[in-house]
Protein backbone atom coordinates (compact mmCIF):
# COMPACT_ATOMS: atom_id res chain seq x y z
CA UNK A 1 0.00 0.00 0.00
CA UNK A 2 3.02 2.25 0.36
CA UNK A 3 2.98 2.77 -3.40
CA UNK A 4 0.47 5.59 -3.06
CA UNK A 5 2.25 8.91 -3.22
CA UNK A 6 1.30 11.16 -0.37
CA UNK A 7 1.85 14.87 -0.11
CA UNK A 8 4.70 15.28 2.43
CA UNK A 9 3.81 16.70 5.83
CA UNK A 10 6.24 19.59 5.36
CA UNK A 11 4.59 20.69 2.13
CA UNK A 12 1.19 20.76 3.80
CA UNK A 13 2.65 22.59 6.77
CA UNK A 14 4.10 25.23 4.46
CA UNK A 15 0.76 25.41 2.67
CA UNK A 16 -1.07 25.94 5.95
CA UNK A 17 1.31 28.55 7.35
CA UNK A 18 1.85 30.51 4.14
CA UNK A 19 -1.75 30.22 2.96
CA UNK A 20 -3.14 30.96 6.41
CA UNK A 21 -0.99 34.01 7.03
CA UNK A 22 -1.41 35.24 3.46
CA UNK A 23 -5.19 35.06 3.77
CA UNK A 24 -5.16 36.82 7.12
CA UNK A 25 -2.83 39.57 5.92
CA UNK A 26 -4.78 39.98 2.68
CA UNK A 27 -7.76 41.20 4.72
CA UNK A 28 -5.51 44.07 5.76
CA UNK A 29 -3.61 44.57 2.49
CA UNK A 30 -6.72 44.55 0.31
CA UNK A 31 -8.47 47.17 2.38
CA UNK A 32 -5.33 49.35 2.47
CA UNK A 33 -4.92 48.94 -1.29
CA UNK A 34 -8.58 49.83 -1.68
CA UNK A 35 -8.12 52.99 0.35
CA UNK A 36 -5.18 53.95 -1.85
CA UNK A 37 -7.05 53.31 -5.10
CA UNK A 38 -10.29 55.01 -4.12
CA UNK A 39 -13.52 55.06 -6.11
CA UNK A 40 -15.29 51.86 -7.15
CA UNK A 41 -12.06 49.86 -6.80
CA UNK A 42 -12.03 50.74 -3.13
CA UNK A 43 -15.57 49.52 -2.69
CA UNK A 44 -14.77 46.27 -4.48
CA UNK A 45 -11.55 45.58 -2.60
CA UNK A 46 -12.91 46.39 0.84
CA UNK A 47 -15.92 44.16 0.17
CA UNK A 48 -13.88 41.12 -0.78
CA UNK A 49 -11.12 41.67 1.80
CA UNK A 50 -12.72 39.78 4.73
CA UNK A 51 -13.33 36.69 2.57
CA UNK A 52 -9.54 36.35 2.24
CA UNK A 53 -9.33 35.76 5.99
CA UNK A 54 -11.74 32.87 5.68
CA UNK A 55 -9.68 31.42 2.80
CA UNK A 56 -6.64 31.62 5.08
CA UNK A 57 -8.60 29.77 7.75
CA UNK A 58 -9.44 27.13 5.16
CA UNK A 59 -5.76 26.57 4.38
CA UNK A 60 -5.10 26.16 8.10
CA UNK A 61 -7.94 23.63 8.35
CA UNK A 62 -6.42 21.50 5.58
CA UNK A 63 -3.07 21.61 7.37
CA UNK A 64 -4.63 20.88 10.75
CA UNK A 65 -6.63 17.96 9.39
CA UNK A 66 -3.44 16.43 8.02
CA UNK A 67 -1.69 16.87 11.38
CA UNK A 68 -4.68 15.32 13.18
CA UNK A 69 -4.49 12.45 10.71
CA UNK A 70 -0.86 11.75 11.46
CA UNK A 71 -1.23 11.81 15.25
CA UNK A 72 -4.65 10.19 15.55
CA UNK A 73 -3.53 7.24 13.40
CA UNK A 74 -1.77 5.92 16.48
CA UNK A 75 -5.01 5.71 18.41
CA UNK A 76 -5.41 8.26 21.16
CA UNK A 77 -7.80 6.24 23.29
CA UNK A 78 -10.09 9.21 23.63
CA UNK A 79 -11.40 9.59 20.13
CA UNK A 80 -10.38 11.98 17.43
CA UNK A 81 -12.67 14.84 18.56
CA UNK A 82 -10.56 15.41 21.67
CA UNK A 83 -7.58 16.46 19.60
CA UNK A 84 -9.65 18.93 17.61
CA UNK A 85 -10.90 20.45 20.83
CA UNK A 86 -7.48 20.77 22.43
CA UNK A 87 -6.19 22.26 19.16
CA UNK A 88 -8.73 25.05 19.20
CA UNK A 89 -8.40 25.39 22.98
CA UNK A 90 -4.68 26.06 22.60
CA UNK A 91 -5.34 28.06 19.45
CA UNK A 92 -7.80 30.43 21.07
CA UNK A 93 -5.49 31.13 24.02
CA UNK A 94 -2.59 31.84 21.68
CA UNK A 95 -4.68 33.86 19.26
CA UNK A 96 -6.05 36.12 22.00
CA UNK A 97 -2.61 36.55 23.48
CA UNK A 98 -0.89 37.20 20.16
CA UNK A 99 -3.41 39.75 18.97
CA UNK A 100 -3.65 41.52 22.33
CA UNK A 101 0.01 41.69 23.28
CA UNK A 102 1.19 43.54 20.18
CA UNK A 103 -0.95 46.60 21.02
CA UNK A 104 -0.30 49.18 18.25
CA UNK A 105 1.80 46.82 16.11
CA UNK A 106 -1.36 45.14 14.84
CA UNK A 107 0.42 43.58 11.88
CA UNK A 108 2.67 41.47 14.09
CA UNK A 109 -0.36 39.93 15.85
CA UNK A 110 -0.99 36.82 13.72
CA UNK A 111 2.70 35.89 13.69
CA UNK A 112 3.05 36.32 17.45
CA UNK A 113 -0.09 34.19 17.87
CA UNK A 114 1.32 31.51 15.57
CA UNK A 115 4.58 31.39 17.50
CA UNK A 116 2.79 31.37 20.88
CA UNK A 117 0.52 28.55 19.74
CA UNK A 118 3.52 26.55 18.58
CA UNK A 119 5.19 27.02 21.96
CA UNK A 120 2.06 25.96 23.88
CA UNK A 121 1.65 22.99 21.55
CA UNK A 122 5.28 22.04 21.98
CA UNK A 123 5.01 22.13 25.77
CA UNK A 124 1.77 20.11 25.85
CA UNK A 125 3.19 17.68 23.31
CA UNK A 126 6.36 17.27 25.36
CA UNK A 127 4.35 16.60 28.52
CA UNK A 128 2.03 14.19 26.71
CA UNK A 129 5.03 12.29 25.42
CA UNK A 130 7.35 12.37 28.42
CA UNK A 131 5.18 12.81 31.49
CA UNK A 132 1.88 11.19 30.54
CA UNK A 133 3.91 8.76 28.39
CA UNK A 134 1.62 8.35 25.45
CA UNK A 135 4.30 6.68 23.35
CA UNK A 136 3.32 8.34 20.11
CA UNK A 137 6.50 9.28 18.22
CA UNK A 138 4.92 12.14 16.26
CA UNK A 139 3.11 13.55 19.31
CA UNK A 140 5.33 16.58 19.93
CA UNK A 141 5.51 17.65 16.32
CA UNK A 142 1.82 17.11 15.64
CA UNK A 143 0.69 18.83 18.84
CA UNK A 144 2.77 21.85 17.82
CA UNK A 145 1.28 21.78 14.34
CA UNK A 146 -2.35 21.44 15.41
CA UNK A 147 -2.01 24.23 17.96
CA UNK A 148 -0.51 26.52 15.34
CA UNK A 149 -3.21 25.56 12.85
CA UNK A 150 -5.83 26.16 15.54
CA UNK A 151 -4.60 29.70 16.14
CA UNK A 152 -4.63 30.47 12.40
CA UNK A 153 -8.17 29.08 12.13
CA UNK A 154 -9.36 31.32 14.95
CA UNK A 155 -7.66 34.44 13.58
CA UNK A 156 -8.62 33.74 9.96
CA UNK A 157 -12.31 33.26 10.60
CA UNK A 158 -12.46 36.02 13.21
CA UNK A 159 -10.93 38.36 10.63
CA UNK A 160 -13.57 37.23 8.15
CA UNK A 161 -16.32 38.21 10.59
CA UNK A 162 -14.76 41.42 11.79
CA UNK A 163 -12.89 42.57 8.68
CA UNK A 164 -9.74 43.15 10.71
CA UNK A 165 -7.55 41.34 13.20
CA UNK A 166 -7.11 44.27 15.53
CA UNK A 167 -7.87 42.97 19.03
CA UNK A 168 -9.94 45.94 20.18
CA UNK A 169 -12.19 45.64 17.09
CA UNK A 170 -12.43 41.88 17.45
CA UNK A 171 -13.73 42.31 20.99
CA UNK A 172 -16.73 44.30 19.85
CA UNK A 173 -17.48 42.35 16.67
CA UNK A 174 -16.56 38.77 17.53
CA UNK A 175 -16.37 38.39 21.31
CA UNK A 176 -19.24 40.51 22.56
CA UNK A 177 -21.85 38.93 20.31
CA UNK A 178 -20.60 35.40 20.89
CA UNK A 179 -19.57 34.67 17.31
CA UNK A 180 -16.25 33.48 18.71
CA UNK A 181 -18.07 30.36 19.92
CA UNK A 182 -19.16 29.62 16.37
CA UNK A 183 -15.60 30.17 15.17
CA UNK A 184 -14.32 27.88 17.92
CA UNK A 185 -16.76 25.06 17.42
CA UNK A 186 -17.22 25.07 13.69
CA UNK A 187 -13.45 25.45 13.29
CA UNK A 188 -12.80 22.51 15.63
CA UNK A 189 -15.37 20.39 13.80
CA UNK A 190 -13.87 21.24 10.44
CA UNK A 191 -10.43 20.20 11.63
CA UNK A 192 -11.33 16.98 13.45
CA UNK A 193 -14.10 15.72 11.19
CA UNK A 194 -12.02 14.70 8.14
CA UNK A 195 -9.97 12.10 9.96
CA UNK A 196 -12.86 11.09 12.18
CA UNK A 197 -14.90 10.33 9.07
CA UNK A 198 -12.16 8.75 6.97
CA UNK A 199 -10.22 6.73 9.55
CA UNK A 200 -9.73 3.05 9.13
CA UNK A 201 -7.44 0.69 7.24
CA UNK A 202 -8.60 2.11 3.92
CA UNK A 203 -7.88 5.72 4.84
CA UNK A 204 -6.20 7.71 2.05
CA UNK A 205 -4.61 11.12 2.29
CA UNK A 206 -6.11 12.50 -0.91
CA UNK A 207 -9.65 11.69 0.09
CA UNK A 208 -9.10 13.16 3.54
CA UNK A 209 -7.64 16.39 2.19
CA UNK A 210 -10.57 16.91 -0.16
CA UNK A 211 -12.92 16.35 2.76
CA UNK A 212 -10.89 18.79 4.86
CA UNK A 213 -11.16 21.41 2.13
CA UNK A 214 -14.90 20.82 1.95
CA UNK A 215 -15.38 21.12 5.72
CA UNK A 216 -13.24 24.25 5.57
CA UNK A 217 -15.47 25.64 2.86
CA UNK A 218 -18.68 24.90 4.76
CA UNK A 219 -17.11 26.59 7.79
CA UNK A 220 -16.47 29.57 5.56
CA UNK A 221 -20.15 29.58 4.60
CA UNK A 222 -21.24 29.48 8.26
CA UNK A 223 -18.80 32.27 9.07
CA UNK A 224 -20.26 34.14 6.07
CA UNK A 225 -23.67 34.10 7.75
CA UNK A 226 -22.11 35.59 10.89
CA UNK A 227 -20.25 38.15 8.77
CA UNK A 228 -23.49 39.27 7.11
CA UNK A 229 -24.62 40.37 10.55
CA UNK A 230 -21.46 42.35 11.24
CA UNK A 231 -20.22 43.50 7.81
CA UNK A 232 -23.19 43.18 5.46
CA UNK A 233 -22.10 42.85 1.82
CA UNK A 234 -18.69 41.34 2.66
CA UNK A 235 -20.46 38.56 4.49
CA UNK A 236 -22.43 37.70 1.37
CA UNK A 237 -19.16 37.34 -0.54
CA UNK A 238 -17.79 35.00 2.14
CA UNK A 239 -21.03 33.02 2.23
CA UNK A 240 -21.32 32.58 -1.54
CA UNK A 241 -17.63 31.79 -2.00
CA UNK A 242 -17.89 29.27 0.82
CA UNK A 243 -20.88 27.54 -0.78
CA UNK A 244 -19.21 27.41 -4.22
CA UNK A 245 -15.98 26.02 -2.77
CA UNK A 246 -17.94 23.53 -0.73
CA UNK A 247 -19.75 22.23 -3.80
CA UNK A 248 -16.45 21.89 -5.68
CA UNK A 249 -14.55 20.12 -2.92
CA UNK A 250 -17.45 17.97 -1.87
CA UNK A 251 -17.76 16.75 -5.46
CA UNK A 252 -14.02 16.00 -5.52
CA UNK A 253 -14.35 14.11 -2.22
CA UNK A 254 -17.37 12.27 -3.57
CA UNK A 255 -15.44 11.20 -6.70
CA UNK A 256 -12.56 10.06 -4.53
CA UNK A 257 -14.90 7.95 -2.40
CA UNK A 258 -16.26 6.28 -5.54
CA UNK A 259 -12.74 5.68 -6.84
CA UNK A 260 -11.57 4.11 -3.56
CA UNK A 261 -14.63 1.94 -3.08
CA UNK A 262 -14.29 -1.64 -4.31
CA UNK A 263 -17.60 -1.33 -6.07
CA UNK A 264 -20.66 0.85 -5.86
CA UNK A 265 -23.73 -1.21 -6.58
CA UNK A 266 -27.43 -0.75 -6.07
CA UNK A 267 -28.65 -3.74 -4.09
CA UNK A 268 -32.31 -2.83 -3.94
CA UNK A 269 -34.40 -3.65 -0.92
CA UNK A 270 -33.63 -6.62 1.28
CA UNK A 271 -35.60 -9.52 -0.20
CA UNK A 272 -38.32 -10.97 1.97
CA UNK A 273 -37.44 -14.46 3.06
CA UNK A 274 -39.61 -17.00 4.73
CA UNK A 275 -39.01 -18.13 8.28
CA UNK B 1 6.70 46.59 32.43
CA UNK B 2 6.18 46.82 36.15
CA UNK B 3 7.81 44.40 38.57
CA UNK B 4 5.89 41.32 39.57
CA UNK B 5 3.57 42.15 42.41
CA UNK B 6 2.10 39.56 44.75
CA UNK B 7 -1.43 39.98 43.37
CA UNK B 8 -0.29 39.08 39.86
CA UNK B 9 1.58 36.06 41.12
CA UNK B 10 -1.46 35.09 43.15
CA UNK B 11 -3.67 35.36 40.06
CA UNK B 12 -1.33 33.16 38.01
CA UNK B 13 -1.33 30.67 40.83
CA UNK B 14 -5.15 30.76 40.98
CA UNK B 15 -5.37 29.98 37.28
CA UNK B 16 -2.82 27.18 37.60
CA UNK B 17 -4.76 25.73 40.52
CA UNK B 18 -8.07 25.97 38.70
CA UNK B 19 -6.62 24.23 35.65
CA UNK B 20 -5.36 21.48 37.92
CA UNK B 21 -8.80 21.24 39.56
CA UNK B 22 -10.38 20.73 36.14
CA UNK B 23 -7.78 18.07 35.43
CA UNK B 24 -8.48 16.28 38.71
CA UNK B 25 -12.22 16.57 38.05
CA UNK B 26 -11.86 14.59 34.84
CA UNK B 27 -10.49 11.65 36.81
CA UNK B 28 -13.56 11.58 39.04
CA UNK B 29 -16.09 11.50 36.26
CA UNK B 30 -17.10 7.99 35.20
CA UNK B 31 -16.34 8.02 31.49
CA UNK B 32 -16.92 4.93 29.45
CA UNK B 33 -16.35 6.19 25.97
CA UNK B 34 -17.48 4.09 23.02
CA UNK B 35 -17.57 0.78 24.97
CA UNK B 36 -19.98 2.30 27.48
CA UNK B 37 -22.16 3.53 24.67
CA UNK B 38 -22.65 -0.15 23.84
CA UNK B 39 -23.13 -0.93 27.57
CA UNK B 40 -19.88 -2.90 27.63
CA UNK B 41 -18.05 -0.73 30.14
CA UNK B 42 -19.02 1.16 33.26
CA UNK B 43 -19.66 4.86 32.89
CA UNK B 44 -21.41 7.30 30.66
CA UNK B 45 -21.20 6.48 27.00
CA UNK B 46 -19.28 9.47 25.71
CA UNK B 47 -15.81 10.94 25.75
CA UNK B 48 -14.00 12.47 28.71
CA UNK B 49 -13.73 15.82 27.05
CA UNK B 50 -17.41 16.03 26.18
CA UNK B 51 -18.44 15.29 29.76
CA UNK B 52 -15.88 17.44 31.51
CA UNK B 53 -16.35 20.33 29.14
CA UNK B 54 -20.14 19.96 29.13
CA UNK B 55 -20.46 20.10 32.88
CA UNK B 56 -17.68 22.67 33.22
CA UNK B 57 -19.23 25.04 30.73
CA UNK B 58 -22.59 24.87 32.50
CA UNK B 59 -20.69 25.69 35.66
CA UNK B 60 -19.13 28.62 33.83
CA UNK B 61 -22.56 29.91 32.86
CA UNK B 62 -23.94 29.68 36.41
CA UNK B 63 -20.78 31.22 37.85
CA UNK B 64 -20.79 34.12 35.41
CA UNK B 65 -24.47 34.71 36.06
CA UNK B 66 -23.80 34.82 39.78
CA UNK B 67 -20.96 37.27 39.20
CA UNK B 68 -23.13 39.51 37.04
CA UNK B 69 -25.54 40.24 39.90
CA UNK B 70 -24.55 43.69 41.25
CA UNK B 71 -25.27 42.91 44.92
CA UNK B 72 -23.05 39.82 44.69
CA UNK B 73 -20.15 41.92 43.42
CA UNK B 74 -20.44 44.10 46.51
CA UNK B 75 -20.53 41.10 48.82
CA UNK B 76 -17.30 40.40 50.75
CA UNK B 77 -17.71 36.69 50.00
CA UNK B 78 -18.08 37.21 46.27
CA UNK B 79 -15.44 34.60 45.40
CA UNK B 80 -17.08 31.90 47.48
CA UNK B 81 -20.48 32.68 45.96
CA UNK B 82 -19.17 32.52 42.41
CA UNK B 83 -17.30 29.27 43.04
CA UNK B 84 -20.36 27.73 44.72
CA UNK B 85 -22.55 28.73 41.80
CA UNK B 86 -20.07 27.15 39.38
CA UNK B 87 -19.95 23.95 41.39
CA UNK B 88 -23.76 23.77 41.61
CA UNK B 89 -24.23 24.29 37.88
CA UNK B 90 -21.71 21.60 37.03
CA UNK B 91 -23.13 19.15 39.53
CA UNK B 92 -26.69 19.61 38.30
CA UNK B 93 -25.58 19.18 34.71
CA UNK B 94 -23.60 16.01 35.34
CA UNK B 95 -26.19 14.56 37.72
CA UNK B 96 -28.92 14.97 35.13
CA UNK B 97 -26.69 13.46 32.45
CA UNK B 98 -25.93 10.47 34.65
CA UNK B 99 -29.56 10.08 35.70
CA UNK B 100 -30.81 10.11 32.11
CA UNK B 101 -28.01 7.77 31.09
CA UNK B 102 -28.92 5.42 33.94
CA UNK B 103 -32.58 5.41 32.93
CA UNK B 104 -31.59 4.42 29.42
CA UNK B 105 -29.14 1.75 30.60
CA UNK B 106 -31.67 0.28 33.04
CA UNK B 107 -34.90 0.44 31.07
CA UNK B 108 -33.72 0.84 27.49
CA UNK B 109 -30.66 -1.39 27.22
CA UNK B 110 -31.69 -3.48 30.20
CA UNK B 111 -28.39 -4.06 31.97
CA UNK B 112 -27.78 -4.40 35.71
CA UNK B 113 -25.34 -1.77 36.95
CA UNK B 114 -22.01 -3.25 37.91
CA UNK B 115 -18.47 -2.00 38.33
CA UNK B 116 -15.59 -4.04 36.96
CA UNK B 117 -12.98 -2.49 39.21
CA UNK B 118 -14.29 -3.30 42.69
CA UNK B 119 -15.81 -6.46 44.09
CA UNK B 120 -18.17 -4.59 46.40
CA UNK B 121 -19.53 -1.13 45.97
CA UNK B 122 -17.68 0.85 48.68
CA UNK B 123 -20.82 2.89 49.42
CA UNK B 124 -23.72 0.44 49.25
CA UNK B 125 -21.69 -2.71 49.88
CA UNK B 126 -23.51 -4.50 47.06
CA UNK B 127 -21.70 -7.30 45.23
CA UNK B 128 -20.62 -6.22 41.77
CA UNK B 129 -18.94 -9.20 40.14
CA UNK B 130 -22.13 -11.30 40.16
CA UNK B 131 -23.88 -8.89 37.86
CA UNK B 132 -21.13 -8.36 35.38
CA UNK B 133 -21.85 -9.81 31.95
CA UNK B 134 -19.11 -11.98 30.51
CA UNK B 135 -16.64 -10.21 28.26
CA UNK B 136 -17.59 -6.73 29.43
CA UNK B 137 -15.94 -4.18 31.68
CA UNK B 138 -19.07 -3.67 33.74
CA UNK B 139 -22.18 -1.77 32.74
CA UNK B 140 -24.19 1.27 33.68
CA UNK B 141 -23.51 3.60 36.57
CA UNK B 142 -23.27 1.98 40.02
CA UNK B 143 -23.73 4.23 43.06
CA UNK B 144 -20.01 4.71 43.58
CA UNK B 145 -19.59 6.00 40.03
CA UNK B 146 -22.51 8.37 40.43
CA UNK B 147 -21.09 9.80 43.65
CA UNK B 148 -17.63 10.06 42.13
CA UNK B 149 -19.08 11.86 39.14
CA UNK B 150 -20.83 14.40 41.35
CA UNK B 151 -17.58 15.11 43.22
CA UNK B 152 -15.77 15.49 39.89
CA UNK B 153 -18.39 17.88 38.56
CA UNK B 154 -18.10 20.01 41.68
CA UNK B 155 -14.33 20.25 41.31
CA UNK B 156 -14.62 21.03 37.61
CA UNK B 157 -17.22 23.71 38.26
CA UNK B 158 -15.07 25.29 40.96
CA UNK B 159 -12.05 25.20 38.63
CA UNK B 160 -13.90 26.84 35.76
CA UNK B 161 -15.51 29.43 38.01
CA UNK B 162 -12.18 30.32 39.60
CA UNK B 163 -10.49 31.03 36.25
CA UNK B 164 -13.46 33.12 35.23
CA UNK B 165 -13.55 34.99 38.51
CA UNK B 166 -9.85 35.84 38.37
CA UNK B 167 -9.87 36.87 34.72
CA UNK B 168 -13.04 38.94 34.81
CA UNK B 169 -11.52 40.92 37.66
CA UNK B 170 -8.31 41.57 35.72
CA UNK B 171 -9.97 42.35 32.39
CA UNK B 172 -12.51 44.75 33.87
CA UNK B 173 -9.57 47.02 34.73
CA UNK B 174 -7.96 46.68 31.30
CA UNK B 175 -8.13 49.66 28.98
CA UNK B 176 -8.75 47.75 25.74
CA UNK B 177 -11.10 45.09 27.06
CA UNK B 178 -12.96 47.04 29.75
CA UNK B 179 -16.68 46.61 29.21
CA UNK B 180 -16.32 43.28 27.42
CA UNK B 181 -14.48 41.66 30.32
CA UNK B 182 -17.14 38.98 30.76
CA UNK B 183 -17.00 37.85 27.13
CA UNK B 184 -13.21 37.78 26.89
CA UNK B 185 -12.79 36.09 30.27
CA UNK B 186 -15.44 33.52 29.35
CA UNK B 187 -13.78 32.63 26.06
CA UNK B 188 -10.34 32.39 27.63
CA UNK B 189 -11.74 30.19 30.40
CA UNK B 190 -13.25 27.95 27.75
CA UNK B 191 -9.84 27.60 26.09
CA UNK B 192 -8.10 26.71 29.35
CA UNK B 193 -10.93 24.34 30.17
CA UNK B 194 -10.61 22.42 26.93
CA UNK B 195 -6.88 22.09 27.23
CA UNK B 196 -7.19 20.84 30.79
CA UNK B 197 -9.92 18.36 30.03
CA UNK B 198 -8.11 16.83 27.06
CA UNK B 199 -4.69 16.50 28.74
CA UNK B 200 -5.93 14.18 31.53
CA UNK B 201 -8.14 12.28 29.12
CA UNK B 202 -4.95 11.22 27.35
CA UNK B 203 -3.63 10.13 30.72
CA UNK B 204 -6.65 7.99 31.57
CA UNK B 205 -6.71 6.64 28.05
CA UNK B 206 -10.36 7.19 27.38
CA UNK B 207 -12.12 5.34 30.20
CA UNK B 208 -12.12 5.62 33.97
CA UNK B 209 -14.73 4.62 36.53
CA UNK B 210 -14.08 7.15 39.26
CA UNK B 211 -11.94 7.49 42.35
CA UNK B 212 -12.24 3.78 43.16
CA UNK B 213 -10.60 2.81 39.87
CA UNK B 214 -6.94 1.70 40.30
CA UNK B 215 -6.16 3.85 37.29
CA UNK B 216 -7.10 6.90 39.35
CA UNK B 217 -4.08 6.67 41.61
CA UNK B 218 -1.77 5.63 38.82
CA UNK B 219 -2.37 8.50 36.43
CA UNK B 220 -3.57 11.36 38.63
CA UNK B 221 -0.14 12.67 39.76
CA UNK B 222 1.43 12.97 36.31
CA UNK B 223 -1.73 14.43 34.78
CA UNK B 224 -1.99 16.95 37.60
CA UNK B 225 1.65 18.04 37.15
CA UNK B 226 1.10 18.49 33.41
CA UNK B 227 -2.07 20.49 33.94
CA UNK B 228 -0.46 22.66 36.59
CA UNK B 229 2.44 23.64 34.33
CA UNK B 230 0.25 24.18 31.29
CA UNK B 231 -2.32 26.19 33.24
CA UNK B 232 0.36 28.34 34.84
CA UNK B 233 1.58 29.18 31.34
CA UNK B 234 -2.00 29.96 30.31
CA UNK B 235 -2.31 32.14 33.41
CA UNK B 236 0.74 34.18 32.42
CA UNK B 237 -0.65 34.64 28.91
CA UNK B 238 -4.07 35.56 30.31
CA UNK B 239 -2.61 38.30 32.49
CA UNK B 240 -0.51 39.64 29.63
CA UNK B 241 -3.65 39.88 27.48
CA UNK B 242 -5.10 42.29 30.00
CA UNK B 243 -1.94 44.38 29.63
CA UNK B 244 -0.84 43.26 33.08
CA UNK B 245 2.47 42.95 34.97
Amino acid sequence: MSEIKEIPANTLMAFGIVGGLLGIYLTYILSVAGDAAGGPVKEFLTTIAPAAGALGGMCAIVWGAEAVRRVAKYGLGTGVPSIGQIALGMGIIAAMFGLAIVKELTLAGPIVALVTASVIGLIIGWFAQNVIKMKIPVMIRCMTEIAAAGSLIIIGFSAAISGTFEFSKLISTVFDNGFILAVFWVGAMAMLHPFNACLGPDEKQKRLLYLAASTGAITMAVIGIAAIMTLGASGVVTLLLGIVLWLIFYKLFWDEVYKDAAAVVGTGLIPKTEA
Amino acid sequence: MVALDPTTLMNILYIAISGTLVCIAVHFIPVGGAPAAMAQATGIGTGTVELAAGSGLVGLITASYMYSIPSVQQDPNVMALVLAAGAMGSMIMLASTMLTGSLIYAYGVGVPFASAQVKKDPITGARQDLYMSKGTQGQGLPTICFVSGIIGAALGGIGGALIYYVLVGIYAKSAIIGGSAAAVAGVFTMGVFYVNSVVPSYGVGGTIEGFHDPKFRRVLPKDAVTSFVVSALCGILAILIGGGF
